[in-house]
Formats: structure tokens, C-alpha cells, sequence
């Protein structure tokens, strides 16, 4: 018989507050505390009396509970996710990092095993980080496009996401969203020159995420890459339902090739124009999945 | 590399009764004869800036050199320069430059003595550590942090390192036109919460007339405690005039170009309003080299000078981002969809600077591909 994956989460803002639900809907996990920082937040008001334990000491919660859970999303901030990964560690636990905090594995969970840095840590206490939104809804189109291409010069990764769906922390962090996706636009292609661009558009309704990519290469076979794509894309719609091609991979130059997807969010707790932060979730849950399988 | 005078830093609340009262002058038509009591109006030379945009930016560092040397001699406040979306915008999305950031603006930095140099920062675009601290090390003396008009906050973290540094900072506001006057203020007010010098508001989509100019630029003046500018499209033709009601209405920098080179219909031409502001008020700049770096701008790229035409009154009536002309017309050409018909959609759906790649998309959706 399976046992649960038995999971906390930290962070009880809107990504929080979303991770929870994915999770009570999950038939692998079991949400055992839900930690934020203040008694009466909003977000654990949401959750109390749903799970054992809603909790508002921050990391401190967590002290005599370890032993009840195997692992720790953290939805909270990069500076706080160095404080809360030294206390993981001391607990023996793996964590999911939602934060830009780089600290962690970045891990693709659609990409494990594919290219040469995209596995699984092998000890149980692990960290892996979800990178971005830009970084998770490139990454399934890029290595497709990447694994028909030779002698890749450039990679592009420009994202436009609502207005709405854009919170303080995202606002705040744009270099560093900057700078996380295109360190894994590099580690999946190989290519040393990558750009990432991160637009808002405030219009209403609000816009889907979309995410747009250029190579600049020697060499593509469009038709193999749609071939990868068909192959891959199925995949990303088991955990993201919303992941949708909606350029088809094209010549805008001799030597560059670009294609386009769109992320409509699943709608659990948060609105379905959230695509961005739908699919770092849906990847948060599954890369716990695959972890945790892949231990015992 | 002497500058004429340290930029303003934090003006105080003065400086917006004593561009009233030089506007009062203004306004009558009286010349005014003592400089000392008015605050000068700066221009701000973007040709080398918002005019590569009409050059698919191309623009040559040895060109940018002998337009700074003319540009040193005309008095203007400060020349912008780099790709069209400003510093680190260079991409197969908007479009690359033909020349570094670096190369441009060391060049630049050489050929200015007098006048500064200013860079267009769009956050999401550049980052800090990547494009800003090596133009601060380049000796860049303004720096214009842009975003999309209701998308301020994305600028506070660029605009403290700024001020953390110590240098000069004007927040600018994007698509202006998209929201209400009240938005205008309250994102404006941000800006200079984070530390903005001063805050300019562009109409990137040429859609503004006289009164909607007017009616910005004096609930701006009269809620912030600094230097308010404008930046005209001309699109409707009305761009000149737009920077003239602009003045009227207190704003203390103006954006423009020789011969209007710039995105779309093109900007304000600075030749032009200088002439016409020399009319009426006193300035210590200088016409004939403005006039030489228009004829410069004219004979350079006879063939891509900007002008009205029914494409530009087009987009400029649907209120879309002047830079995708040359994207909306390649795509209208690929496949064979009328241009008018693209900008109508990208109006609807607000598309704003940095989504070009959605242009291809909407004319998909248009003929139900």
C-alpha cells in the first residue's frame, strides 16, 4: 500500500492559499500545516478546521511537528526561504522552493531525466526551486525546439502575464526573475547567450500568459520539433490543463526560429487568468511527487 | 566630461509657482526679457533614442557621435540614446540593434561636453546589474526608468538603486493615454515616492490632443512637488502642438526629436517647437544647431523619416504602442490582412510594448487560422 506524502506549507499569500487546495485535491499528498505569521490571516482563515494544523509562528511552527511531515512548499520570500531551508535541513526534509531565492535544484518536472542536469537529487533532504513562471512555461516548448536544432547561437524567453496575477513579490523581483529564467533557458539549451523579457499588461479582461521564444541556430527541423512537441506537450497537460501552443514553431530569420505558448490557469483558488502562477504550482506539486516516489 | 550644472536633485515646491508664472507669459504671447526670474524649459533630445526605432535600430556609433557633437552646441538639456526601448531592449522581440548599448554610449559620452547624456530603462527589459550600473559606469547622467502607465511599481527597485548611487532619475509613464487622469497622478505620486527626480508622461501611441495634454500635465503640476515632462507622438499630426500645450500647462521638460525622428509617425520635432518657443519666451538654447542636426537627421535617412499618414492615424486613434508600425506591417504583409484591421484588434485587446510577438497571433485569430 502507498503511503501519503505528507507536506506543510509556508507562505500563506495567494500562492500559498492555491498550493493548498492543489493539494487536498491530490490523491498522493496529505496537507498536514498550513504557516503563515499572523493569527488571523486571511489565507489560514481559509484553511482552519480543513487541516490539522493552521499555524502562525512562522518556521517555528514547525519545530515540534517535523516529525509529522516529509516535506516543506515554501511559498514565502528568498530571504526567508535561506532561514527555512536551514531548518529543513536540520529536520532531515525536502523542500520545494517557490521563491526566486536560486538556492535550490531547478527542476522542470516534464524535463527530468532529459537534459544532463535535470534529475532528482538522490538524498531525501533535498531543494529543489521551481525557477519562474517564465522558466516553467518555456521550458517543455524550449527543449523540444532545442533537441532539433544544432550550433545554437541564442535563446530568447519573452513572457507577457496580467497585471493582476503580478503581485508585490513578482514586481519587486524582476531582475531576479530575470536572471532565474534565463540561467535554465541556458541549461536546457546549452547556449551561453540568453535573454528573458517580462512584460504586464493591465488590460481587461486579463490577458493569459503567454510565453515566447526565439533560437537563433545553425540548424532546425521545425517538423521534428513538432513531432517533440506532440510527444511532450500531452505530459504538461496532465499537471497544467491549460498549456496550449498557440504559435506554431516558424522561420522569422534564415537563422531564427520562434514559437509561442499559452497558460490558462486551472482556476483552484486563484483566477484562470493566472497561468503564471497555475503552472509554478502545478510543477511545485509534481516535482514533490516525483521526488518522493522516486526515494522510497 | 564637465557638465554645465549638477541636475536638479529633490525641486522644491517653488519651482512649480515660478513655471506658472513664466507660463502666464507664455500663454499672453509677452516676451519675457529676465531669464533670472523664469525656470527654462529643458528639452530633451531623443532622436538618437525614440528615432532608432524608425531606423530598425541601426543607428551607428560614429553617427551618434556627430549628431552629440552639433546636439553639445545647442543647449539642450540631454540626448538619449541606445535601442528604441531603451538600454538592454535589443532583442529578436522588439527588435536587435545593430550596435551595443556600450559602443553607443561611449561614443556618445566623448562627443558631449555640456550636454548630458540620458538612457530609457524599461524594468523587465533591462535589469540593474546587467545594464544600469555598467551606463552609470560609462558616465550616463540621466536615467529615465519607464513602465507601462499603471505598472510603477515594477520601477521602484531600479529607481532606488539609482538614488542609491546617487544619480539622476526621471520616472517615466508609458501609453499615458490608457488611464485616467487620477491614475496618472497616483502612479506619478509612486514614482516619485521611490525617488523619481522628475516624472514624464509619453503618449507612446500619438493619441492625445491639445486639451487631453493640457488637462494631464496641470493635475500633474499641481499634485507633485517635481519637474513634470512630456513626450509627443505625432501621429495625428498634432505633436508639435501637444508639446506646446504641454509647456502652457507647466510641464518643465519636453521630449523631441530632429525632423520627429521616432517610433511610428514619429515625435515632436525639437527644431520646431525650440523656434517656436524662442518666439515667446527667453532661452539660452541655440537655433542654428538644431537646425543643422535636422538637416543632418534629413539628409542621413532621407529614406525612413517618419510622417503622418493613414496608418499612423490608424493606430494612433486605436491608442496602440507606435513602436509595432514595422511588426503590424510585416505581419499585414505575410498575411495579407488589411493594417487597419490589425491596429483596430491590437486596440481592443490593449496589447502594450514588449507583446510584438502577440501581433502574429491576433492576425491569426482574425482570419480564424
Amino acid at each position: 500500500m502507498r503511503s501519503l506524502i505528507r507536506v506543510a506549507v509556508i507562505g500563506t499569500g495567494n500562492i500559498g492559499s492555491d498550493l493548498c487546495e492543489r493539494i487536498l485535491l491530490h490523491p498522493d499528498f496529505e496537507l498536514v500545516a498550513f504557516v503563515g505569521r499572523r493569527p488571523n490571516s486571511p489565507g489560514l482563515d481559509r484553511m482552519r478546521g480543513r487541516i490539522r494544523y493552521t499555524l502562525s509562528d512562522g518556521i517555528d511552527s514547525l519545530s515540534s511537528i517535523w516529525p509529522e511531515i516529509d516535506g516543506l512548499f515554501d511559498a514565502t520570500s528568498a530571504a526567508s526561504h535561506r532561514l527555512h531551508w536551514i531548518e529543513a535541513q536540520r529536520a532531515g526534509k525536502f523542500v520545494v522552493d517557490l521563491t526566486p531565492s536560486n538556492l535550490g535544484r531547478p527542476i522542470v518536472p516534464v524535463l527530468v531525466g532529459k537534459t544532463p542536469q535535470m534529475n532528482l537529487e538522490t538524498d531525501f533532504c533535498a531543494n529543489y526551486s521551481m525557477v519562474t513562471c517564465g522558466g516553467q512555461s518555456s521550458a517543455p516548448l524550449l527543449y523540444s525546439m532545442a533537441v532539433h536544432s544544432s550550433g545554437i547561437q541564442e535563446v530568447e524567453v519573452s513572457s507577457s502575464i496580467a497585471s493582476r496575477s503580478a503581485g508585490p513579490a513578482t514586481r519587486d523581483n524582476i531582475d531576479e526573475y530575470i536572471a532565474a529564467t534565463e540561467n535554465v533557458a541556458r541549461q536546457i539549451t546549452g547556449c551561453s547567450v540568453a535573454k528573458s523579457i517580462l512584460v504586464l499588461n493591465p488590460a481587461e479582461p486579463p490577458i493569459m500568459m503567454r510565453t515566447t521564444l526565439h533560437l537563433r541556430v545553425n540548424q532546425i527541423d521545425l517538423t521534428g520539433v513538432s513531432q517533440e512537441i506532440r510527444r511532450v506537450f500531452p505530459k504538461v497537460s496532465e499537471y497544467v490543463p491549460g498549456y496550449e501552443l498557440v504559435v506554431e514553431p516558424h522561420m522569422v530569420n534564415p537563422d531564427v526560429a520562434s514559437a509561442t505558448v499559452k497558460v490558462a490557469g486551472a482556476g483552484y483558488y486563484l483566477p484562470e487568468y493566472s497561468g503564471n502562477l497555475d503552472i509554478i504550482n502545478a510543477a511545485a506539486v509534481e516535482t514533490a511527487r516525483l521526488h518522493f516516489s522516486q526515494i522510497r | 566630461m564637465q557638465l554645465l550644472s549638477k541636475p536638479p536633485g529633490s525641486t522644491s515646491v517653488r519651482y512649480v509657482s515660478s513655471v506658472t508664472m513664466e507660463v502666464s507669459r507664455v500663454v499672453t504671447g509677452r516676451s519675457t526679457t529676465s531669464p533670472e526670474d523664469s525656470v527654462v524649459i529643458k528639452f530633451q533630445d531623443v532622436t538618437l533614442r525614440d528615432g532608432n526605432h524608425a531606423l530598425r535600430h541601426s543607428m551607428t556609433p560614429e553617427f551618434v557621435a556627430s549628431y552629440c557633437r552639433i546636439a553639445d552646441k545647442a543647449g539642450v538639456y540631454s540626448v538619449e540614446v541606445g535601442h528604441g526601448n531603451g538600454i538592454g531592449a535589443s532583442s529578436f522581440l522588439i527588435g536587435k540593434a545593430s550596435h551595443s548599448d556600450r559602443d553607443l554610449l561611449s561614443r556618445a559620452r566623448s562627443a558631449l561636453t555640456q550636454t548630458r547624456l540620458g538612457v530609457h530603462v524599461i524594468p523587465g527589459f533591462a535589469t540593474a546589474k546587467r545594464d544600469i550600473q555598467p551606463a552609470i559606469d560609462l558616465g550616463v547622467d540621466v536615467f529615465r526608468i519607464g513602465t507601462h502607465a499603471t505598472e510603477a511599481t515594477t520601477a521602484r527597485k531600479h529607481i532606488e538603486y539609482l538614488r542609491s548611487r546617487d544619480a539622476y532619475v526621471q520616472g517615466v509613464l508609458m501609453m499615458s493615454h490608457s488611464v485616467s487622469v487620477q491614475t496618472l497622478v497616483s502612479q506619478a505620486k509612486l514614482l516619485r515616492s521611490y525617488g523619481a527626480d522628475a516624472v514624464v508622461i509619453m503618449d507612446s501611441a500619438g493619441n492625445y490632443i491639445h486639451d487631453d495634454v493640457r488637462t494631464r500635465i496641470n493635475a500633474l503640476v499641481e499634485s507633485l512637488d517635481c519637474g513634470i515632462g512630456f513626450h509627443a507622438h505625432n501621429n495625428l499630426g498634432v505633436g508639435i502642438s501637444n508639446s506646446l500645450a504641454a509647456i502652457d500647462a507647466g510641464a518643465s521638460f519636453i521630449d523631441g526629436s530632429a525632423m520627429g525622428l521616432g517610433a511610428g509617425a514619429g515625435n515632436a520635432a525639437l527644431e520646431a517647437i525650440v523656434a517656436i518657443y524662442r518666439r515667446r519666451a527667453s532661452t539660452p538654447l541655440q537655433l542654428q544647431p538644431l537646425l543643422d542636426m535636422s538637416s543632418l537627421i534629413e539628409t542621413t535617412f532621407r529614406d525612413s523619416l517618419p510622417r503622418m499618414t493613414a496608418v499612423s492615424i490608424q493606430s494612433g486613434n486605436a491608442g496602440v504602442f507606435s513602436g509595432f508600425a514595422p511588426h503590424v506591417k510585416s505581419v499585414s504583409q505575410e498575411y495579407g490582412i488589411s493594417q487597419e484591421e490589425l491596429w483596430t484588434e491590437l486596440g481592443k485587446r490593449r496589447l502594450v510594448a514588449g507583446q510584438e510577438s502577440m501581433i502574429r497571433e491576433v492576425a491569426k485569430d482574425l482570419m480564424n487560422l
